[in-house]
């Protein structure tokens, strides 16, 4: 390991807080990843469905969950940190720390999700929405064995571009106390000028990055049946 | 082909609004079907045949009429029920609709899901897959199928619920002329052995042509003929029919050839062509040979063809008779009583009868 120490001076003396960094990066992104999900699972397959021309066309339903995405994803990610801190102190206790930072992870990234979700679903052809409509398959039949079963390659496409850019996110959530790997690279490495500590931290967020990458494109390659 | 009517459609409308404009799609249509029966609509596209037989199965809600299939109103059905009365009207289309992400044996069993249990299932789409003949290809993906095949699979997905009617929209329109024939052959066995009724879309006379007995023609939003398909074959009335009939047996086609040789024949005042139509049993005759003996007119054909549409021969002969002029009166007279058709044409005209 020495041309390591050689190359990483500072870091390699700081090998406790990688680890612990590294452990808040991914606690904060699979929970968010979990939570954003689901609700952005919700809002995406409700702005399909309740589209114009949807199998439970809606245009009140679909208008809030448009405006809400809309609104959630013009705010810049620093600034609804610290906008909706309030609002985390509700629902987690505190305002900051690790777990208060998923607060607005979650309402930064499901929005984010959504459209994904929406925009996958939106490639599934219509004819075969209503070859299923046709032998009698109701709405729940259609979003569960349709559109959720044939859009899965284009669902996996679209999560992994959001969880690298929860990832991303993440790194911004030392501004409110929320530790991890960004927070390493800014608040110990650029502001000691130990730019080798900089360095390691991106260097292992691209590991993940490249990790998730590789999961879901092997992942969307076995579901697609399409060529 | 009892005379029980299975689909009842009155003063059918559909009207679209989109961005300020309003399209009438389907104008008062009244339609029925009995069951058993083959019942093509023809029309060119944007006629509102598709619109229509959309209607049957509500798949598109129309702005004004009844629909009763089965004896059910289904304008007047709760989701619930018409889901049910759905799962009795087959459908398939022209581009097939099959799901990508599953196999042929899941495409074909999806619609048995929570209605039989698996291993039922499993017979089930096996015996389906059987009937139309891909019984080997089960475990394949439809991108790795051909056109035909494919819609072999939307066929046997769309019969999984034992319907009674099958609506078939342009079903063959994307399939090749050979693949189109076996695709018919195969509607109208299952017409014959399981006593499905089949309401065919087609912009093609000659899917029409080939397997359904009755027609409706389709304009604009309106049927402006339907009947039997050997009386609109022998007698059609509107120039639209006419149009539809002459290119699917070809005598249009045939008949721009003679013009353009027109010249070519030189034909004088002892000549004449003419189109000679004939039905069913007057095709026995043997005219040519009967004209030669009794008026001694010589006929030369130049084009013919017959077509047997519901076991009913339909003659269609273009010839230029050469003989003395009253001769040749005799000779269309004799024509004529023996129920042929005749039509003088020549060749400056562009319409043929």
């Amino acid at each position: 390991m020495s041309w390591f120490a050689k190359y990483f001076p500072n870091a390699v003396t700081m090998k406790s807080d990688f680890i612990q960094a590294t452990g808040e990066t991914l606690y904060m992104t699979l929970i968010t990843a979990v939570v954003a999900g689901i609700l952005g699972m919700i809002i995406g397959v409700g702005l399909i469905v309740t589209q114009p021309g949807g199998i439970l066309e809606n245009r009140v339903i679909y208008n809030i969950f448009d405006k809400i995405v809309n609104l959630c994803r013009s705010i810049p990610f620093v600034i609804l940190l610290a906008v909706i801190a309030p609002l985390t102190r509700v629902i987690v206790g505190t305002a900051i720390g690790t777990t208060a930072a998923i607060v607005p992870l979650v309402i930064g990234s499901a929005p984010f999700y959504a459209r994904q979700i929406q925009n996958a679903l939106a490639e599934v052809d219509h004819g075969v929405i209503e070859a299923a409509e046709s032998v009698g398959s109701g709405p729940m039949g259609i979003i569960f064995r349709v559109y959720l079963k044939e859009g899965l390659a284009d669902i996996i496409r679209s999560s992994v571009l959001t969880l690298i850019s929860l990832i991303d996110l993440t790194a911004m959530a030392g501004a409110i106390g929320g530790g991890g790997l960004g927070n390493l690279a800014i608040n110990v490495g650029y502001s000691r000028f130990e730019t080798d500590v900089t360095v390691l931290a991106m260097l292992i967020i691209l590991v993940i990055v490249f990790a998730i990458q590789l999961v879901g494109d092997l992942l969307a390659r076995r579901v697609d049946h399409t060529a | 082909m009892t005379n029980e009517a299975i689909i009842e459609l009155k003063n059918i409308d559909v009207t679209f609004h989109n961005k300020g404009q309003t399209v009438n799609a389907v104008k008062d249509v009244s339609l029925t079907v009995n069951r058993g029966d083959i019942y093509g609509v023809v029309g060119y596209s944007g006629a509102g045949k598709s619109t229509l037989v959309r209607v049957i199965n509500r798949l598109q809600p129309p702005t004004a009429g009844t629909v009763v299939v089965n004896g059910q109103d289904i304008l007047h059905l709760t989701p619930r029920k018409l889901r049910a009365a759905r799962t009795k009207i087959g459908m398939i289309f022209q581009h097939f609709n099959l799901m990508d992400s599953r196999t042929i044996a899941d495409n074909v069993g999806y619609p048995l899901r929570f209605r039989l249990s698996k291993k039922n299932r499993q017979e089930k789409v096996a015996h389906l897959l059987e009937l139309v003949g891909l019984s080997e290809k089960a475990n394949d993906y439809p991108a790795q199928l051909s056109g035909g095949q494919k819609q072999r699979v939307a066929i046997a997905r769309a019969l999984a619920n034992d319907p009674e009617i099958l609506i078939s929209d342009e079903a063959t329109s994307a399939l090749d002329p050979k693949t189109t024939s076996s695709i018919l052959e195969l509607l109208k066995r299952l017409n014959r052995e399981l006593g499905l009724t089949v309401v065919l879309i087609t912009h093609e006379m000659e899917a029409v042509k080939e397997i359904c007995n009755k027609v409706a023609v389709m304009e604009s939003g309106e049927i402006i003929e339907r009947g039997d398909l050997v009386s609109i074959f022998s007698r059609p009335q509107k120039p639209l029919t006419r149009d539809f009939i002459n290119t699917a047996t070809q005598i249009n086609q045939a008949l721009e050839k003679i013009y353009k040789q027109a010249s070519a024949l030189n034909l004088n005042d002892h000549q004449q062509l003419v189109q000679l139509q004939y039905v069913g049993a007057s095709t026995d005759a043997p005219l040519i040979t009967e004209l030669y003996k009794r008026y001694d007119v010589v006929s030369n054909i130049l084009y013919g063809n017959v077509e047997i549409l519901q076991d009913t021969p339909l003659g269609n002969l273009i010839v230029v008779m050469s003989g003395e002029p009253d001769k040749l009166q005799d000779a269309w007279q004799y024509c004529q009583d023996a129920g042929i058709k005749i039509t003088h044409l020549k060749p400056t005209d562009s319409e043929v009868a």
